[in-house]
């Protein structure tokens, strides 16, 4: 199962900079996930599951702020004009779909098919998913500008 | 949201759905001519949506575009036995959907699309909603200088259809049609793709305050009072329509233009209409035209407010060493008499003498 984890890894890390370049035309770069700073003004967790010969999800976060600019490019407005949390809640969802789709295209046609949920959401302070024993974890860390990313994979892991 | 975005800059009217049920209800409502599907939706995702459309006779010939996220080869197979007329793999550029869409629907780009904005003297088309018939007549009666065609109906029902087929640039509702028949009709303007843009007038009595301020809160673009006044109901009209209203006080003639003061002006309309002027003197002597006429007659009163923009209107003529003359008497003329600036002042008593070929224009 570790093969599978370092495979979906490897997948999610070349997914989340394709779709921010294909849809934001952002680049991203991939650094430490440990020097990652928190932001005081909270954050907001993207997540998409799968299910089937891979089981997991893959939650995406970022600051509110980016979330924020992010929505802003995806909608093709200013940033001032992003009103309220559902516009930035549906693009970041959105984009958190992009990435875990990309990633799952390539699972099915490395024999792997599965099925994707609908994207979930979560704002606040401090916020982490935690898998129990049975999943295997990993973290990537990107960045653009002063804005920093996380994609957090994790596994199910077969007995 | 990707795709209203990608869409912005052409002519289109884009319609947006959470899920597959809304999406369904919209699309059976407003028959649009192509959608544009995700495969991944709460509630009804897109290949049951597909599958509803498909089964319903007003929707299943409607052109398809899936989107999706998924571009495993299983995926594709799946979606292309669906019978969609295309399929786009997020994440794409807008261009690519733009290119996806063209194959489908034509587009042209909001710029050459804009039509020239409606003129005042335009054959404007004004339905009317109202069950008594001396209001539609007075209508009718305020708007016989104009263009404009009236048609009326006491039926909500009978005046949606009508919206659609033949059409409405504006429409003239009464507050006071029983079981809330005008917001009744509003609310299906509204919901209709076709006709939410149509314009609707609220008409009610003067004293009816809270029934406007009800029509306000609705989204009626304004109110006219009952009886009709035609000034009132000309202005209202034009302005909700946004009409180009320049050639309503001016009008070319052989040789040159005239300029028509209306009965009343608001503030600011004098320095509005010598705006106005000063664009079409010159055009008029370009046009080899070379004579201007000011029409006082239909000025309730001649004050110096008055007398002053026809100064400054000579005086715009004369620059260009273009004649004038004015029209005016009785009253309107001593007053203009008693400003030195007129006694250089060429007056007649109407606009057709002032028009006739033998007049002789002041200098």
């Amino acid at each position: 199962m570790t093969k599978q984890i370092e495979q979906i890894v490897e997948l999610t890390s070349k997914a989340v900079p394709e779709v921010f370049q294909v849809m934001l035309s952002m680049d991203l770069n991939t650094v430490d996930p440990a020097v990652t700073p928190l932001d005081p003004a909270g954050e907001i967790v993207g997540s998409v599951g799968f299910t089937g010969e891979a089981t997991g999800i893959v939650c995406l976060y970022a600051s509110l702020n980016f979330a924020k600019t992010i929505a802003s490019r995806m909608l093709g407005i200013e940033i001032a004009q992003v009103e309220g949390d559902e516009m930035v809640n549906d693009a970041f969802g959105e984009l958190s779909n992009m990435v875990v789709g990309h990633v799952k295209s390539r699972l099915c046609d490395a024999g792997l098919p599965c099925t994707l949920t609908i994207p979930s959401i979560v704002r606040g302070e401090n916020v982490r998913v935690e898998g129990s024993s049975q999943v295997g974890r990993r973290i990537i860390g990107f960045r653009n500008c002063e804005h920093y990313l996380l994609a957090e994979v994790l596994v199910k892991q077969n007995r | 949201m990707i795709v209203a975005k990608a869409l912005k800059p052409y002519d289109c009217m884009v319609l947006e759905a959470e899920d597959g049920v809304a999406g369904l209800v919209m699309a059976k409502r407003n028959k649009p001519d192509v959608i544009l599907l995700d495969y991944t939706m709460p509630v009804m995702d897109g290949f049951e949506a597909l599958g509803r459309l498909r089964a319903d006779p007003e929707l299943k010939t409607t052109p398809v575009i899936m989107l999706t996220a998924e571009a495993g080869r299983n995926t594709v197979i799946k979606i292309a036995n669906l019978g969609v007329r295309d399929y786009l793999i997020k994440p794409f550029k807008d261009e690519l959907l733009i290119e996806r869409v063209l194959r489908v629907v034509p587009l042209k780009l909001k710029s050459e699309a804009a039509e020239r904005p409606k003129r005042f003297d335009d054959p404007i088309r004004i339905l009317v909603l109202d069950d008594k018939p001396a209001i539609v007549a007075q209508i009718r009666g305020a708007l016989t200088d104009t263009p404009w065609g009236v048609t009326d109906t006491d039926q909500p029902g009978q005046a949606f259809n009508r919206c659609l087929d033949p059409g409405a640039d504006i429409v003239l509702a009464s507050l006071s049609l029983p079981n809330d028949g005008a917001y009744t009709f509003f609310q299906e303007l509204r919901h209709h793709a076709n006709t939410a843009a149509i314009r609707v007038l609220g008409m009610s009595i003067r004293t009816a305050t809270e029934e406007q301020a009800r029509a306000q809160q609705a989204g009626f673009t304004g109110n006219i009072s009952k009886p009709i006044d035609a000034e009132e109901l000309r202005s209202k009209i034009a302005r909700a329509l946004k009409l180009e209203n320049t050639y309503k006080f001016f009008k070319e003639f052989e040789g040159g233009l005239a300029m028509i003061l209306p009965k009343n002006s608001h503030e600011n309309f004098g320095e509005a209409l010598l705006t106005r002027l000063d664009r079409l003197l010159g055009a008029t002597v370009e046009a080899g035209g070379d004579r201007l006429v000011v029409d006082l007659s239909a000025v309730e009163e001649v004050d110096m407010e008055v007398v002053k923009l026809v100064i400054s209107a000579i005086e715009s003529c004369s620059k260009l060493s273009m004649k004038h003359t004015v029209v005016a008497k009785g009253a309107a003329k001593m007053v203009c008499r008693k400003f030195e600036d007129s006694n250089s002042w060429s007056f007649v008593d109407s606009l057709d003498e002032a028009l006739s070929p033998a007049k002789q224009p002041g200098q």
